[in-house]
């Protein structure tokens, strides 16, 4: 292959030097060299957890590595940052896609993408279809990307990264997701943008893909590079060699035989539920069972069904009797995937860990024995030769070997009926693993049904008695005995599928009425629905209500609530809060009235007036900076500045005073009609703000923030920037507000505004906006304020006291809140 | 390599830092006292600050479980007026009908926290809308109760909850009892253990086997209970107190709670360290009164406090509110 010499004398894309990092202590990455040349397809190949994703964040800016340097063109770097790696033309196509689930695929687009790269062919909107058209993905633009399925969007991601014609490219194992007709289109779309002369990285642990694609291949093992070369010079037995770099058999206890006359341990049958379907199997005491397929076949929903966490048809026997759901998930012992989120509590200690599905054995009348307790856990853990200072030790403390150990210990410590673990030895080093193997296989020796998935067919060879290979989530074959071998399970399922089938979910009724109702905007027809119908309601018992008195009042009332309440609705966007609004319009208002008075000089207004915006400045700086650089919650931050807020008004004043010039308050109070100036300009804010938000790019990027803060990150979003700046906003808005109270109240009385921090929450929450940032609207938030300024209005009409002032108020916030949630589904709830 | 074996050795429970903070602070509020304002630290002072200081330990304790659980419990201030004024309405001027309405003024309160626990637990809606919402429909009651007007408290309830024993105040005893309750069911029971996991991680807590919103829901209802003992006391404590007495305990509760070191994203709680965070709140208050400064300077030293506080947690707990941040995103090594 002639091309080759000539690829080799061409500069490097990108050359990474002694690249070092290490994550809590333990080494992830251990002085990596690596060159990527352009127009080569890299691969990069090696174990879970050798360190390939790290290495290649490290590249996009994602990590910053501990150690060593990276080049690009002919500039060197200790580091990149996600925006100047998107600027020197690097993309990444990231295993766990970098999209932001409360937007919609089009604003994803535009938030990741420089508008430059979209405006390219004229039309915006022409771009992103097309983009979307040429990776085969076939959402909407319309489509929030949380409804998407996982295919989708990686076909998102990838959309995003070709569109700006990167210089490197990397991809970070992306067929997995991927149905057949994608894998292709994804094959030739990589030939051609190699072809192209970029340089893209494609990490992988599919040996076939490397043949089909890589020009030259790298190999990770344990952190650092174990070898690699020309593709065509390194045979698959020489590369399999490197990745595993061990004989895997040695380290394996040995088998059980059985009799075939011995009663079976358990007995599934036809069990189908959520991303599988009829798996039947049964196995005889002492067996371990495999479940093995390419990862994403079903195997992990299997599990979680056998563990009793997600529903099934179909019946587990578990020796003689049956077992449902509930039953399971009471006496199974589960070692989940991801041993972080669904396995340990990282704040608690080792015992804590340990103990808590045993708890009800060291019980000694009501109250736990601690004795009894730390007795089993310590027998437990010295049984399973788990390395820690002391039952005490922070759990978070421990390596990821003892740590799999403590939640293995936490299962037998509660005496299992049956113990399913995925992927057990994920993370976990060498030594460990052997010795997880033969704890399983004592386990499994004592009667318990073991029931094991892995993504590591040599793993299920060494291991299992009985292996059901799975795809598309049926069961292809069932291999027994001397008939596991890596090969054989591999066979299966390759041989079965190749890949996933083609998800249907890309034209799952994404109607434009469905949209529309899991869209921001469905709250504001309700809520205006519900204002018409209780105004004409009021209207008819009394027709003084539309009165142009008091519809000048409600609007007044209206606009500072409504100013404070958009400020509220930016803390909340960026996935905040701001408790310190009330006070701070209260401390505002104060501040006003030792210069706005009358007699006063325009001079003197002007200097009050800027002394007011720049309180808010500050009190917004300083809540930002307490949430990003003193990692403070935002509860916790705005709750400080709220207190001081308050003591600084009373130190300003310790009594109403200052009256406010009647010139300050004819501005203020100006009418249009019957309509108070104050309350077009909050509206016409609100409409400028909606707009701003659906279509700068500050809007996006805010949102962005507050969808998911760790991919707006990696979309080169400045997340601290923009929460700084959210809550500044939010002060600048309130300080509107704090100019209408002004007239309003006619006096410096440090104890007014407090009371907007509860009601401004109030309104938005009204208006729909999430407490989880990411998805609201101004709009929303308007109608919101005016609700309650109409309901608190109506009950005078109405004649109705104040207690039905609080239980409206309290009723609906609580209606509102229990619908919204409804309709958008449980999809963001944490379990 | 240490083995495990030494750990039965080392089975005492370690002292949480939380609770190591708050004492060096109250050791240190009480020697600035006696240099500084010695008329904070008289016996007379220390008297009539005590029983302030207990409700609002007791109440801090119920706010300490709801943060435990990821919550926060705005509520709090909805359930305090309302104990306090049905106690006072109900039982105007008759000793007779303290009881009673105690009852009904608990079955009011635990009535709210199925309503907050429901809410949180079952629907899933976050805590501050949840508690919010509640929050009104207390007020609600709260004035159809009262009317908006206070009443004095009946002779017996002055004498149980404003009075003293042995020279220390009644209200005293009912916080060290609810302090110890509290600490032994979530310490020292299976239910409080498992209370504590889900608080350290539902996903976890869930895949082993516990009812994970049982849980969630549940703080709401103990932290029920211990507001109504906090409203319970106030309406002795205080001679005629406002239809408003819980608004107070919002903020305070909360400052207390962090000062003590629970993290308001949830996980363990330290209850002990909870209660005299109140207790350092408070004398607190009285140490800058004592000096003679205004209620402005006392809010302001309360906000330093707070946030010197946070900041001392926050450095050392970056690592875990880093994981917290990013549980979107699995470690990618």
């Amino acid at each position: 292959m002639n091309e080759q010499t000539t690829v080799a004398v061409v500069p490097a894309t990108m050359t990474l030097t002694g690249i070092t990092k290490n994550y809590d202590g333990v080494a992830a990455l251990t002085g990596v060299d690596l060159t990527i040349r352009p127009g080569e397809v890299h691969a990069l190949l090696g174990e879970n957890g050798a360190g390939k994703s790290t290495l290649m964040g490290v590249a996009a800016g994602a990590v910053t590595p501990d150690a060593g340097s990276i080049a690009v063109g002919e500039n060197t770097y200790d580091h990149l940052t996600p925006a100047q790696a998107r600027a020197l033309g690097i993309a990444i196509v990231h295993q766990h896609p970098a999209v932001m689930p409360d937007m919609t695929v089009g604003e994803n687009i535009r938030v990741a993408v420089p508008a430059a790269v979209l405006r390219r062919d004229g039309d915006v909107e022409k771009t992103m279809r097309a983009m979307l058209a040429d990776v085969g993905c076939a959402a909407h633009l319309q489509d929030r990307v949380e409804s998407l399925s996982i295919a989708q969007k990686h076909l998102l991601e990838l959309a995003k990264a070709l569109v700006v014609e990167p210089s490197l490219l990397i991809l970070d194992e992306p067929t997995a997701p991927l149905g057949p007709e994608s894998v292709n289109l994804l094959f030739d779309r990589v030939r051609a943008v190699a072809a192209g002369g970029t340089a893209v990285v494609y990490i992988t642990h599919r040996l076939a893909e490397v043949r089909a694609l890589a020009n030259r291949v790298t190999v990770l093992r344990d952190g650092t590079v174990r070898g690699g070369g020309e593709t065509a010079d390194i045979s698959d037995d020489e590369l399999l060699a490197l990745i595993v770099g061990r004989k895997l058999d040695s380290t394996f206890p040995p088998k059980v035989t059985t009799d075939d006359k011995d009663e079976p341990a358990i007995v599934v049958e036809g069990l189908s539920g959520r991303g599988f379907h009829d798996v039947s199997f049964t196995a005889r005491r002492g067996e371990i069972i495999g479940i093995s397929g390419i990862a994403g076949n079903g195997q992990s929903a299997l599990l979680r069904a056998l563990a009793g966490l997600e529903p099934f048809s179909g019946t587990v026997g578990i020796g003689p009797e049956a077992y449902g759901s509930k039953r399971l998930r009471h006496r199974c012992g589960y070692l989940p995937a991801d041993r972080h989120r669904e396995g340990l509590m990282m704040s608690l200690s080792v015992r804590e860990n340990a103990a808590l599905s045993a708890l009800r054995l060291f019980t000694r009348g009501p109250l736990l024995s601690s004795r009894d307790e730390a007795e089993a856990v310590a027998g437990q853990l010295r049984s399973l030769a788990v390395k820690t200072p002391s039952q005490q030790t922070m759990i978070s403390a421990l390596s990821g070997g003892n740590q799999q150990k403590v939640v293995l210990a936490r299962a037998l410590l509660s005496a299992p009926a049956i113990l399913v673990a995925d992927d057990p030895t994920q993370g976990v080093d060498v030594g460990a693993r052997s010795e997880i193997y033969r704890i399983l296989r004592e386990i499994a020796a004592e009667g318990v049904p073991v029931v094991i998935a892995s993504s590591d067919a040599k793993e299920l060879e060494g291991l299992c008695d009985r292996v059901v290979v799975m795809s598309r989530g049926a069961v292809v074959q069932t291999v027994e005995g001397d008939a596991i071998t890596e090969e054989a399970l591999i066979h299966a399922a390759v041989r079965a599928t190749g890949h996933r089938r083609e998800e249907a979910a890309a034209g799952h009724g994404s109607t434009r009425l469905r949209r529309f109702l899991l869209g921001d905007y469905a709250p504001v027809i309700i809520l205006a629905l519900v204002m018409l119908g209780l105004g004409a309601y009021v209207y008819a018992t009394n027709d003084r209500y539309l009165s142009a008195f008091n519809i000048t009042s409600v609007m007044t009332s209206c606009a500072a609530l409504g100013f404070i309440a958009l400020g509220q609705t930016v803390a909340l966007l960026v996935g905040g809060i701001d408790l310190s609004v009330g006070p701070l319009a209260g401390f505002m208002v104060v501040v006003g009235s030792f210069f706005l008075n009358d007699g006063r000089s325009a001079a003197a207004a002007v200097v009050g007036l800027l002394l007011m915006l720049l309180t808010g400045a500050g009190t917004g700086a300083v809540n930002g900076t307490l949430i990003r650089y003193a990692k403070f919650t935002p509860v916790a931050a705005t709750l400080a500045t709220y207190i001081a807020l308050q003591g600084l008004s009373f130190l300003l004043r310790d009594s109403p005073g200052g009256n406010i010039g009647s010139g300050v308050t004819g501005v203020v109070t100006t009418q249009v009609g019957p309509v108070p100036l104050s309350f077009v300009v909050m509206v016409l804010v609100a409409v400028a703000l909606e707009f701003g938000l659906r279509r700068s790019r500050v809007g996006l990027r805010v949102r962005a923030v507050g969808s998911s803060e760790e991919s707006a990150r990696r979309v080169a979003v400045k997340v601290t920037g923009t929460v700084i700046g959210a809550y500044m906003a939010c002060s600048a808005l309130v300080f509107l507000g704090a100019i209408v109270l002004l007239a309003q109240l006619g006096i410096g009385d440090p104890a007014q505004g407090v009371g907007y921090t509860l009601s401004s929450i109030t309104a938005v929450i009204l208006g729909g906006t999430s407490l989880l940032g990411g998805r609201g609207t101004f709009i929303g938030t308007l109608l919101g304020a005016g609700l309650i300024v109409q309901v608190l209005n109506a009950t005078v009409f109405l004649d109705l006291t104040q207690t039905w002032q609080y239980f409206f108020q309290g009723a609906l916030v609580v209606v509102a809140a229990v619908v919204y949630s409804r309709v958008r589904g449980a999809g963001r709830s944490p379990l | 390599m240490t083995s495990s074996s030494d750990a039965t050795a080392n089975s005492r429970r370690t002292i949480s830092r939380g609770l190591v903070t708050v004492l060096i602070a109250l050791v240190g509020l009480a020697v600035l006292g006696w240099l500084t304002a010695p008329s904070s630290m008289s016996h007379g002072a220390l008297l009539g600050m005590l029983p302030f200081a207990s409700v609002l330990a007791i109440a801090a304790l119920g706010q300490t479980l709801v943060v435990m659980q990821g919550g926060i419990d705005l509520s709090i201030a909805g359930t305090i007026s309302l104990t306090v004024v049905i106690i006072t309405h109900e039982a105007y001027g008759d000793n007779a009908r303290v009881l009673p309405a105690a009852a009904l003024a608990l079955a009011a309160a635990i009535a709210a926290g199925l309503l907050n626990g429901i809410l949180v637990g079952r629907f899933g809606l976050n805590a501050i809308v949840a508690t919010l919402g509640t929050n009104a429909l207390l007020y609600a009651a709260v004035l159809g109760v009262s009317g908006g007007t206070p009443r004095e408290t009946t002779s017996l309830m002055a004498r149980v909850a404003g009075g003293s024993t042995l020279g220390i105040p009644n209200a005293v005893y009912f916080a060290v009892l609810a302090t110890a309750i509290t600490t032994v069911v979530i310490k020292k029971t299976v239910a409080g253990r498992r209370f504590e996991a889900v608080g350290a991680s539902a996903l976890a807590a869930w895949a082993s086997g516990l009812k994970v919103d049982r849980f969630r829901g549940g703080a709401y209802v103990g932290a029920t209970l211990l507001y109504w003992l906090a409203g319970f006391l106030l309406a002795g404590i205080v001679n005629k107190p406002t239809a408003y007495e819980g608004d107070s305990y919002v903020l305070a509760s909360v400052a207390a709670v962090v000062l003590g070191g629970t993290s308001l994203l949830g996980g363990r709680g330290s209850l002990v360290a909870s209660a005299l965070a109140a207790l350092f709140l408070t004398q607190l208050q009285q140490y800058v009164l004592a000096r003679g400064d205004t209620y402005a300077v006392q809010t302001l030293v309360q906000a330093a406090a707070l946030t010197v506080g946070v900041a001392l947690y926050t450095i050392n707990w970056k690592r875990l509110r880093s994981r917290h941040r990013s549980r979107a995103l699995p470690a990618s090594a």
